[in-house]
């Protein structure tokens, strides 16, 4: 008996040592996020009620109770909606070439999607303003071509604004459904074959929900990036199309009503987290 | 249709990938119920064979046919086959049952009928108390039941085996290629199996089919094939043989003496003479001593291999050639390393190849 009790005393500052040695690789990454990123969402969320007269609701009452920031919302969420749409319908078919691809074509087309992430947004923004203007190439060919007599006004339109997010956060769309279809195992499309499955029945049965994950990816990725997107509704369609991100910096920035912009910053990442939080739950497998 | 009659026909398929041909003018045809190997090294084209009788892969001539329809440009899906998948290709976002009614559903089955087929189908693998399981959640032996329950479910007019046993270990691989056999007979399915793995083929099937660069060297049941090859390539890919080569002295109605640097043996096979030669016998053949009227020769013991109820004995023949025996542990000695002995072995059973058929 009092064999079976002695190691007892030695035993338990080993297994502490333990925990401890733990705790101490655990700790430095934990206080970096916390301090990165936790302490300044909680500050956020406490300075969004806070306005001239002290603590109260009257930012998340002036967002979410005037017509015109309830169209400030929704000219967000469509933005990240027709964005992510547009997105995904041009980004499923091309993961697919990319995987069918080999050798160099692969390393091509891989290379066309990587280089203009190098770039600035900015950048890239600015490219669409001189594409796009009455006297630029896109115009200009057009009339070259005779298909139209006058240009067309397109910069500072709704569809130079879908056209220029498209084009900057397609990448962001591509990546994770390429990374998933080319995993695909080509068996999974004969199996269904051999088993009496239509090509279009294999797609929707099969195919689709096999790439689902990478699709919810996509997803999460493009919307969050196009629905928060600060410098391409500025410099593509400006004033006319303000949008949550416009609001904040305008609050800040001009108004210096921080109050209010991080209530408006709060409602953002509110509807960020909604669409990744579904997602997430999405691209659960089923039991 | 009656058992016996032609159930698969495969008459003149060709197929080439670029400068190789993978298929060359092949001629096959199953009966009813019966079970056929295609046995071959990698490369051979058995499964190209296989792929091309599913439809996943398009015979470049040829024609295959099925139940008596002609199948050659019909789409998989509606062939009426059951392919079982080296890797399975379980739908990893489908549960047990949701793999085996797969087939069913898209052929539009009643849900109560699909019901009581999956049960029948997963019931028939003794997986039924897995239906609800992930396939994530599953073991090698256990995913490729569910395979088999998912091809057999939709009662295809032919079931298809790409190395289906390959990936599971050799205890479980013996013990499923018997009861696979025997459930198959139960079903009265009708089966290709594609192996490199000649116990499987001798064990699984009514005939086997020994496949070699495009071809179908021989078709034969699997006693006839060790027994009687029709082949070097034959003899060398199911079981040992002893290999001696020389040259055809003379010719006899479907006999023949041949000058070997071991001595000179009698060997069935018709040749002229002149004809460079290999002959060729099982070990178990092989007896020790002499013999009258039979082959033998003579040489040093180089190895000695028990393997429980036989020892396999190589001797070196001297002049570059060896001697492979199998002797049986009541054939009393079995000699040892360095002993000089003498083997011999009948003539009946001494088979002789072309020499140029030698790859």
């Amino acid at each position: 008996m009092t064999e079976a009790t002695l190691p007892a005393p030695v035993a338990a500052p080993a297994v502490d040592r333990e925990r401890l040695t733990a705790i101490g690789f655990v700790l430095p990454s934990f206080l970096i996020i916390a301090g990165v990123f936790a302490l300044p969402l909680v500050l956020l969320l406490g300075v969004s009620y806070v306005d001239a007269n002290g603590l109260s609701f009257a930012n998340y009452k002036r967002l979410l109770g005037t017509p015109y920031y309830l169209w400030v919302i929704w000219n967000s969420l469509r933005l990240g909606l027709l964005t992510t749409l547009i997105a995904f319908l041009i980004s499923y078919p091309a993961a697919f070439a990319l995987a069918r691809a080999r050798g160099p074509l692969r390393s091509l087309l891989l290379a066309t999607l990587f280089l203009p992430l190098a770039a600035s947004v900015i950048v890239k923004a600015f490219a669409w303003t001189i594409l796009l203007r009455s006297d630029g190439i896109v115009n200009e060919t057009l009339i070259a071509l005779g298909i139209i007599e006058d240009p067309i006004r397109m910069i500072f339109t709704e569809t130079a604004l879908i056209v220029g997010a498209v084009n900057i956060f397609l990448p962001f769309m591509i990546l994770p459904i390429y990374a998933i279809v080319a995993q695909l195992d080509p068996r999974y499309a004969e199996a269904a074959a051999t088993l009496g499955a239509s090509p279009v029945v294999t797609f929707f049965r099969v195919i689709l929900p096999l790439t689902l994950p990478g699709i919810i990816a996509g997803v999460a990725l493009v919307f969050s990036l196009s629905v928060s997107a600060y410098v391409v509704p500025t410099l593509l369609i400006g004033e006319k199309y303000p949008t949550l991100a416009t609001t904040i910096a305008k609050a800040y920035l001009l108004a210096r009503e921080p109050g209010f912009g991080a209530a408006a910053g709060v409602v953002l990442l509110a509807i960020a987290i909604a669409v990744v939080a579904l997602s997430a739950r999405l691209s659960r497998e089923p039991k | 249709m009656s058992e016996g009659s032609p159930h698969l026909v495969v008459r003149g398929v060709s197929k080439r990938y670029g400068p190789t041909t993978v298929l060359d003018h092949i001629d096959l045809t199953i009966r009813r119920g019966e079970l056929v190997t295609l046995l071959g090294p990698s490369g051979c084209g058995k499964t190209t064979l296989l792929r091309a009788i599913a439809g996943l892969a398009q015979p470049d001539t040829g024609k295959v046919e099925l139940a008596g329809r002609d199948i050659t440009n019909v789409p998989p899906h509606k062939r009426n086959v059951g392919v079982v998948f080296q890797s399975y290709a379980l739908f990893p976002h489908l549960t047990v049952a949701g793999n085996v009614a797969f087939g069913l559903k898209v052929r539009g089955m009643a849900r109560r009928e699909i019901d009581i087929a999956v049960d029948r189908a997963l019931s028939l693998v003794k997986l039924g108390h897995l239906a609800s399981r992930r396939i994530s959640a599953l073991s090698g032996g256990q995913q490729q039941r569910v395979a088999l329950a998912r091809a057999i479910a939709v009662e295809p007019d032919v079931l298809l085996f790409d190395e289906a046993l390959s990936a599971l270990d050799r205890k479980l691989r013996e013990e499923m290629q018997v009861e696979l056999r025997r459930l198959l007979q139960d079903v009265k399915a009708t089966a290709i199996f594609v192996t490199h793995d000649q116990d499987e083929a001798l064990t699984m099937s009514d005939r086997v089919a020994v496949m070699n660069k495009g071809r179908i060297e021989q078709l034969a049941e699997p006693r006839e094939l060790y027994l009687r090859p029709a082949s070097l390539f034959a003899l060398n890919f199911v079981g040992l043989s002893t290999r001696i080569s020389g040259t055809v002295l003379a010719a006899d109605n479907g006999k023949v003496d041949v000058e070997t640097k071991v001595g000179r043996l009698s060997a069935l096979g018709n040749f002229q003479a002149g004809s460079p030669v290999i002959v060729a016998a099982r070990p178990e053949q092989l007896r020790l001593g002499e013999q009258g009227e039979s082959n033998s020769a003579a040489g040093r013991v180089r190895s000695v291999v028990f393997q429980g109820s036989r020892t396999l004995v190589e001797v070196d023949a001297g002049a570059g050639e060896s001697l492979l025996a199998e002797l049986s542990g009541r054939d009393g000695a079995i000699p040892r390393v360095h002993d000089e002995i003498r083997l011999s072995w009948p003539v009946t059973e001494t088979f002789a190849f072309p020499m140029e058929a030698q790859a």
